[in-house]
C-alpha cells in the first residue's frame, strides 16, 4: 500500500516568461533530485510568443521586431508543439512531477492534461473535446481553446498547458497558431454565456479542477501555498 | 487505437524466438495493459533505451514500450557524427503529442553513424522500434557499461512494475 503522495502548489500570479523558465528548469533539477515533491505552477503571462524545439518560427507572421511594438516578446524552447501566444487571461498550468514514479508516458500525460482542460470547460456548459490525430490540444468544434507543449527530461515534466478563459484574442492573428492552419482560436468568454468570475478567481478555480481531476484519482495530496522563496509576487 | 497497438505488439513479438512464449503468460485482463515486445539478446536501460552490442559497434535505440508510451513519433533530434555520448546523459530528443522527451545514452563511446532516415521518416520508431527504427551506431569507449545494463527478463519485470506503479 503506497503512501499518499504530495502535489505542491504555486500560485505565481503574473511572470515574464523567461523567468518562468528559469523557476522551472531549478524545479525539474531538484525534483530529479528529489528534493521537493510533485510541484505545479500556477499563472499567466505578459504577452509572449513561445517557440517549441522543431522551432518554426516560419509560422510567426510578422516580423520579430514588430512584437515590441504589440507589446509582445518572442522565446524559443525545448517543450514540444509549434508557435502558440501566452498573455493576460490565459490560465497557465506547469505541473513539474517525475513520471517515472507514476509509471506513465508522454502521450498519457498529455491525454490526462487534455481531459482535466475538458473537464474544466464542462463546468461552463462547454463542450470541449481532445484534439485529432496530430492536433494534440483542446477544441470547441473547430476552435482551440486550449493549448498543450510539454517537455520532459529524464522523466521530470516541465512546461505545461494553456487554457484560455479571456486572453486578447488579437494576437494569435499574427502567428499560424501550433502550426495548424485555418482554424481558430477561442476562449471561455466567446464559448459561454455564463458569468464569469474575476481572472484571479477564474485561475484558481481552473487550475484547481485541472488538478483535482488529474490528481485525485492518484490517491494524491495537495498542498497550496506561495513560497516565500519566490519574491516578486504579482497577483493579475 | 489499443487494439491497433496489440496488434502491432503481437506481430513484434511473433518474430521473436525464446520472447514469444511470454504471450501465453499474460492473463485474459492485463490486455488492456500495454503489451510490449522485448527482444532478446539486446541490453536495457531504466530509461527505456535499447543497446545492440557487435563486435566494436554498439546499436542504440528505444524500446517498444518506449515508443508506446511516447505515442506517435513526429520529430527525432540526434547528435552528429563524431560528438561522444556519455552514459545516462541525454544525446537527442523524440516529439510526440505535443512532448519532447530526452533520449538518455545507456553507455558512452563516441557517435559513428547515425540513421538518417528518422529526419523524414520518425514514426518508424513506433513501427519497428528495434530494426529500422535505430537511432545512434556508437563505439563504446567503456564496455564494461554493458554489464550493468539489464538483460530482456529484467527489463520486462521493470516495465511491469512500472507500469503497475499507477
Amino acid at each position: 500500500m503506497r503512501s499518499p503522495r504530495t502535489l505542491e502548489v504555486w500560485k505565481l500570479g503574473t511572470v515574464n516568461y523567461l523567468k518562468s523558465l528559469k523557476v522551472e528548469d531549478k524545479l525539474v533539477s531538484d525534483r530529479k533530485a528529489n528534493r521537493i515533491p510533485d510541484t505545479l505552477l500556477s499563472l499567466q503571462h505578459p504577452p509572449s510568443y513561445t517557440l517549441g524545439k522543431r522551432r518554426t518560427d516560419h509560422n510567426l507572421l510578422i516580423p520579430e521586431a514588430d512584437l515590441k511594438g504589440l507589446g509582445a516578446e518572442l522565446h524559443y524552447t525545448q517543450r514540444g508543439g509549434d508557435i502558440t501566444f501566452h498573455g493576460p487571461h490565459q490560465a497557465i498550468l506547469y505541473p513539474i512531477i517525475s513520471l517515472r514514479s507514476i509509471g506513465i508516458g508522454a502521450r498519457n500525460y498529455v491525454e490526462t492534461l487534455e481531459r482535466s482542460m475538458i473537464e474544466f470547460a464542462s463546468v461552463y456548459r462547454v463542450k470541449a473535446r481532445a484534439g485529432h490525430k496530430g492536433e494534440t490540444g483542446v477544441w470547441v468544434g473547430d476552435r482551440k481553446i486550449g493549448a498543450i507543449g510539454v517537455r520532459i527530461s529524464s522523466g521530470i515534466t516541465s512546461h505545461g498547458l494553456a487554457f484560455n478563459i479571456d486572453p486578447d484574442l488579437k494576437y494569435f492573428e499574427h502567428i499560424v497558431p501550433c502550426g495548424i492552419a485555418d482554424k481558430e482560436v477561442t476562449s471561455l468568454r466567446r464559448e459561454t454565456d455564463t458569468m464569469l468570475l474575476h481572472s484571479e478567481e477564474m485561475m484558481m478555480l481552473c487550475g484547481r479542477k485541472i488538478l483535482h481531476s488529474f490528481w485525485t484519482t492518484r490517491r494524491r495530496s495537495i498542498k497550496t501555498n506561495s513560497p516565500s522563496g519566490l519574491t516578486r509576487f504579482n497577483p493579475v | 487505437m489499443a487494439l491497433r497497438m496489440w496488434a502491432s505488439s503481437t506481430a513484434n513479438a511473433l518474430k521473436l524466438s525464446s520472447s514469444a512464449s511470454k504471450s501465453h503468460l499474460l492473463p485474459a485482463f492485463s490486455i488492456s495493459r500495454c503489451f510490449s515486445s522485448v527482444l532478446e539478446g539486446l541490453k536495457y536501460a531504466n530509461s527505456h533505451e535499447w543497446v545492440k552490442h557487435e563486435g566494436s559497434v554498439a546499436t542504440i535505440g528505444i524500446s517498444d514500450h518506449a515508443q508506446d508510451h511516447l505515442g506517435e513519433v513526429v520529430f527525432v533530434e540526434l547528435p552528429e557524427e563524431k560528438s561522444s555520448v556519455s552514459k545516462e546523459k541525454n544525446f537527442g530528443a523524440v516529439e510526440s503529442v505535443k512532448a519532447t522527451s530526452e533520449i538518455l545514452s545507456p553507455i558512452s563511446g563516441e557517435v559513428i553513424e547515425v540513421n538518417t532516415k528518422l529526419a523524414d521518416s520518425p514514426g518508424l520508431i513506433n513501427s519497428s522500434p528495434y530494426e529500422e527504427g535505430w537511432m545512434i551506431k556508437v563505439k563504446p569507449s567503456n564496455p564494461a557499461e554493458l554489464e550493468s545494463l539489464m538483460g530482456p527478463k529484467e527489463y520486462t519485470k521493470f516495465c511491469e512494475e512500472e507500469d503497475a506503479a499507477h
